[in-house]
């Protein structure tokens, strides 16, 4: 059983002017057994960290974390049954690709049989057996990843730890590997913790996603909670491609007013917003609940807007027309078949059901 | 506490032995020294005597004229060497890879001759006679031969001119490194703007190779404020302190006349002078070097 | 497309270099020509640009008035020890300034480099009454190595040179159950080997023209470097131009000869823990 909990963990850091800088508040979670979890956010959020103190390569300020049921704060890497895949791979560049394998096994006084047959095994799973005797710089950065993943696997540890493995890979070879991993989960029934800036692999990945930002953790959900029920605006804003349009309002009489528009509210948002009488609040609604006019994929007019097209982004599979509410830009993804100019007043009809409101000050979804 | 150490003890480790070593021949010398410039040495019972050794310091007029001659000599020496290493530099940044490389060795090769072997080969270049090799090459244009280093007003230019003739090939390198790092880009965009080859240099290579000239400066000054050995093997100091540096003569005081109180004693105005230099460098430089 | 800007800028680049080069490369040569003639046997003292007669006197008569070979075989060993410990110590030194975050490291750190502003005059009494009177080494090669064991010169150069090797390589290691000293050995010299080659030839060459310490601690003739040994010879026989050329090119020679073999780590070798941009 190897669950990875953190319990009122903080890091901090003393930069070089002794001043503090947090990069990990009050962190609480529990990444179950054989659960895949991923880390995501924006560069400095503190995923990395968080990832690099599970496998004790960093020391944790305060707090506990725990791997299966040992309490792990003093351990050493080594003793913490982990293995870890680096984004650069991290591969010593003198050894050959069976001594990269078979060096942490060694270390720890394996027998060379053992070894030599755990490497076996890990290459042929991922197609490295004929690539055992060379250096990793003759590598392709895919066969690398490969090998970074087989050092891995021969540790046969309790918890995989993956540092952004795929941000060095191009576009075509990450969706390859992404699904190689995903597969490849299955197939090890590990727990696996993985750290990404990509909300595409995070969507993908990830079982449950933790969304951290600025030491925080936002939201810890499955990906499809995280993006139908985001709990603040910096997850709705940040899962989702493009992301979710804040439009600012404000909420009098069960109707809501903005600039160019007002609605009636249907009778269970009235009372899910009676707090907010008077009040200004942001609707968030994401990009794809917006519909021309022409092309209304049944979503009744009740609810529209009525702006000038500013700009036109064809994609083949789908048009992305920007427009302006107030000063916000608010993107939709339209029907290619959809008729948009720029220039042209169009009608934009809201799917209402799929609307999130938010507090302006707390940044916290409202519950609807 | 403990706990902390443990977890670093191998770092504390990898530096044991040279922070010992540091403590024992450099530290402990300083504070020695700094002990000493207050003292009548005497290797049993040194006797404290304030400042005496600094008030005999200042009241000798070999020790101003030693300040002289080393301030003389470091600004006629480093800013003249600097251009030279730059244009020398500039011209190498011209030809292709196999010539850079070519002349880069050339340039840098005497580099690797000792102090003492550079010295004594000038010192013959020096001859007075007219079949020296200077005064003859003088004499092939119809001059007389010149007693370069046993003259009171060539003497300190002589031990100038060896610099100036010397080896500039590390700087060459780190110009032309600093060179090679600038990009193209700037001067394709500064050819589209229609620059003059002086505006590219003047608003484009200079600006962007300070940092290597200010860290050839500063590196210069300081190792041209201990000039020794070409002093110690050509002059020694003469003729009439002409070439007396502060170096030589702090190696006077402590090792001819074996007044330790009195050498260290300038030693460290020596050091105050360099301070000033370095901390210059430091505000200089903050940006720029990691540490 | 070469304008006949770029076409005169290229010649007249060529031009100074050529007139530049011989300028610098003159004074090695006159040492090497000036050793092959006998000026002393005619008391001409002339020395030509190119000999009338070529002559090995100069060099038997270095060799035959000076314990020259003991010299060099001393120079030889003291620059090869110092090499050694100073490629180790300043390498290990430098990895944990520049990779391993203990506390002090940075208070250490910056009290090391403060003192690199002082100059040599200072401690050189202290270390020699330290050398001589205290540690009684004088005219011994302990006495000569054990204040150059490792320079912080060298330590701040391989901390600038470690930092720019990867650290996810460190805790790669470190997770794969490497000791921290594995780690410094298995991992770190052998990718750090460039630099250590360039130090290990930057500080060979340093040691063997050293002059002002080896001359301090060294009395009797059969203790000298050859540095040290040249110059004494210099001020003892100085009208015997031809035998101080020969000297000269015996010191030299070895550097001279290293530095055509290693051309390559000479010249990038200098950019190494240098001004970066």
């Amino acid at each position: 059983m190897a669950r990875v909990v953190f319990k009122n963990v903080e890091k901090e850091f003393v930069d070089g002017n002794k001043e503090t800088f947090i990069a990990v508040k009050e962190s609480n979670f529990t990444i179950e057994d054989k659960e895949f979890v991923v880390f995501v956010g924006p560069s400095g959020c503190g995923k990395t960290t968080s990832l690099r103190m599970i496998a004790g390569l960093e020391k944790q300020t305060r707090g506990d974390i725990m791997i299966g049921d040992r309490v792990v704060n003093k351990l050493h890497p080594k003793d913490r049954d982990i293995a870890m895949v680096f984004q650069d791979y991290a591969l010593y560049p003198h050894m050959t690709i069976r001594e990269n394998l078979s060096f942490g096994l060694k270390n720890l006084k394996q027998p060379k049989d053992v070894i030599a047959k755990k490497v076996k095994d890990a290459s042929e799973v991922l197609g490295l057996d004929h690539l055992l005797d060379r250096k990793p710089k003759e590598l392709s950065g895919g066969q690398r990843q490969r090998v970074a993943v087989g050092r891995a696997i021969v540790r046969d540890p309790q918890v995989f730890l993956f540092d952004e493995p795929l941000s060095n890979l191009d576009a075509k070879l990450r969706v390859q590997m992404r699904v190689e991993l995903a597969e490849l989960h299955k197939r090890l029934e590990a727990t696996i913790v993985y750290v990404t800036h990509d909300q595409i692999e995070a969507m993908t990945l990830g079982q449950r996603i933790v969304v951290m930002n600025k030491g925080q953790i936002q939201q810890v959900a499955s990906p499809t909670d995280l993006y139908q029920k985001p709990e603040n605006m910096f997850v709705a804003g940040f899962i989702g491609s493009p992301p979710m349009n804040f439009i600012d309002v404000t909420y009098e009489n069960g109707k809501v007013m903005m600039e160019g528009a007002q609605f009636v509210l249907p009778e269970h948002s009235v009372q899910a917003l009676r707090a907010y009488e008077g009040k200004k609040l942001v609707l968030g609604i994401r990009p794809e609940h917006l519909f021309g006019e022409d092309i209304t994929m049944g979503v009744p007019d009740t609810y529209s807007l009525t702006s000038t097209v500013q700009v036109v982004e064809q994609l083949g599979s789908e048009n992305l027309v920007y427009f302006r509410v107030g000063e916000r830009m608010i993107t939709a993804k339209l029907h290619p078949d959809s008729d948009a100019r720029v220039g042209q007043l169009k009608k934009f009809l809201l799917d209402m059901s799929k609307v999130h409101f938010f507090d302006v000050k707390t940044e916290k979804r409202t519950s609807i | 506490m403990v706990q902390k150490l443990r977890d670093h003890m191998w770092a504390y480790i990898f530096i044991l032995v040279p922070v010992l070593l540091f403590l024992v021949f450099t530290l402990y010398p300083i504070i020695s020294a700094f002990m000493m410039s207050f003292q009548r040495y005497h290797v049993l019972n040194p006797e404290w005597i304030g400042f005496d050794n600094y008030k005999t310091m200042f009241a000798d007029s070999v020790f101003y004229k030693s300040l002289w001659n080393t301030f003389l000599f470091t600004v006629c020496t480093v800013p003249v060497n600097i251009a030279i290493t730059f244009m020398l530099a500039y011209f190498i940044f011209q030809l292709r890879t196999k010539w850079q490389t070519f002349f880069k060795a050339v340039m840098y090769l005497p580099a690797v001759a000792s102090g003492v072997t550079i010295s004594l080969v000038w010192f013959a270049m020096f001859d007075p006679t007219k079949d020296g090799m200077i005064n003859s090459f003088l004499g092939f244009f119809g001059m007389e031969p010149v007693m370069w280093l046993s003259q009171t007003s060539t003497a300190l230019f002589s031990l100038m001119l060896m610099t100036y003739l010397g080896s500039h090939g590390a700087g060459i390198i780190l110009y032309l490194a600093a060179m090679g790092g600038i990009p193209k880009s700037l001067y394709e965009a500064a050819d589209i703007d229609h620059a003059s080859g002086w505006a590219k240099f003047s608003k484009i290579t200079w600006p962007l190779l300070k940092p290597t000239t200010l860290y050839l400066l500063v590196t210069g000054v300081i190792i041209s404020f201990q000039v020794f050995i070409s002093v110690y093997m050509m002059t020694q100091g003469g003729p009439d302190f002409a070439t007396t540096t502060i170096a030589y003569l702090i190696y006077q005081t402590a090792f001819m006349f074996y007044e330790f109180g009195l050498a260290s004693a300038q030693s460290f105005v020596l050091t105050a002078i360099i301070v000033v230099v370095s901390i210059i460098q430091f505000k200089m430089f903050s940006t720029d070097v990691e540490y | 497309m070469q304008s006949k800007g770029k076409i005169a800028v290229l010649g007249v680049s060529i031009t100074m270099l050529i007139i530049w080069g011989i300028i610098t490369i003159i004074p090695l040569y006159w040492m090497i020509i000036g050793s092959f003639q006998d000026s002393y046997a005619d008391a001409s003292m002339k020395i030509s640009m190119w000999p009338e007669v070529w002559s090995f006197e100069p060099f038997s008569r270095f060799f035959d008035k000076t314990m020259a070979w003991r010299w060099l075989l001393n120079s030889l060993i003291v620059s090869s020890i110092l090499t050694i410990t100073n490629v180790f110590f300043a390498s290990l030194a430098g990895y944990a300034f520049a990779k391993l975050h203990f506390p002090g490291r940075k208070t250490i750190f910056w009290i090391l480099l403060m003192t690199m502003m002082i100059p040599t005059q200072v401690t050189l009494i202290p270390l020699y009454i330290l050398v001589i009177d205290v540690f009684n080494l004088k005219d011994s090669y302990m006495g000569l190595i054990l204040p150059s064991i490792v320079s912080v010169g060298n330590i701040f150069l391989m901390k600038q040179y470690m930092s720019t090797l990867p650290t996810s390589l460190i805790h790669a290691a470190r997770i794969d159950a490497c000791s921290e000293f594995g780690i410094f050995y298995k991992i770190i010299l052998p990718m750090a080997k460039p630099g250590l080659s360039v130090l290990a030839i930057f500080s060979f060459v340093f040691h063997w023209n050293d002059f002002f310490w080896p001359l301090l601690v060294t009395e009797s003739e059969a203790m000298r470097t050859i540095q040290v040994g040249l110059a004494g010879f210099k001020f003892a026989d100085t009208t015997d131009f031809g035998a101080i050329m020969a000297g000269a090119t015996v010191a030299s020679l070895p550097m001279i000869v290293l530095f055509f073999a290693l051309q390559r780590y000479f010249l990038q070798g200098i950019t190494i823990g240098a001004v970066k941009g």
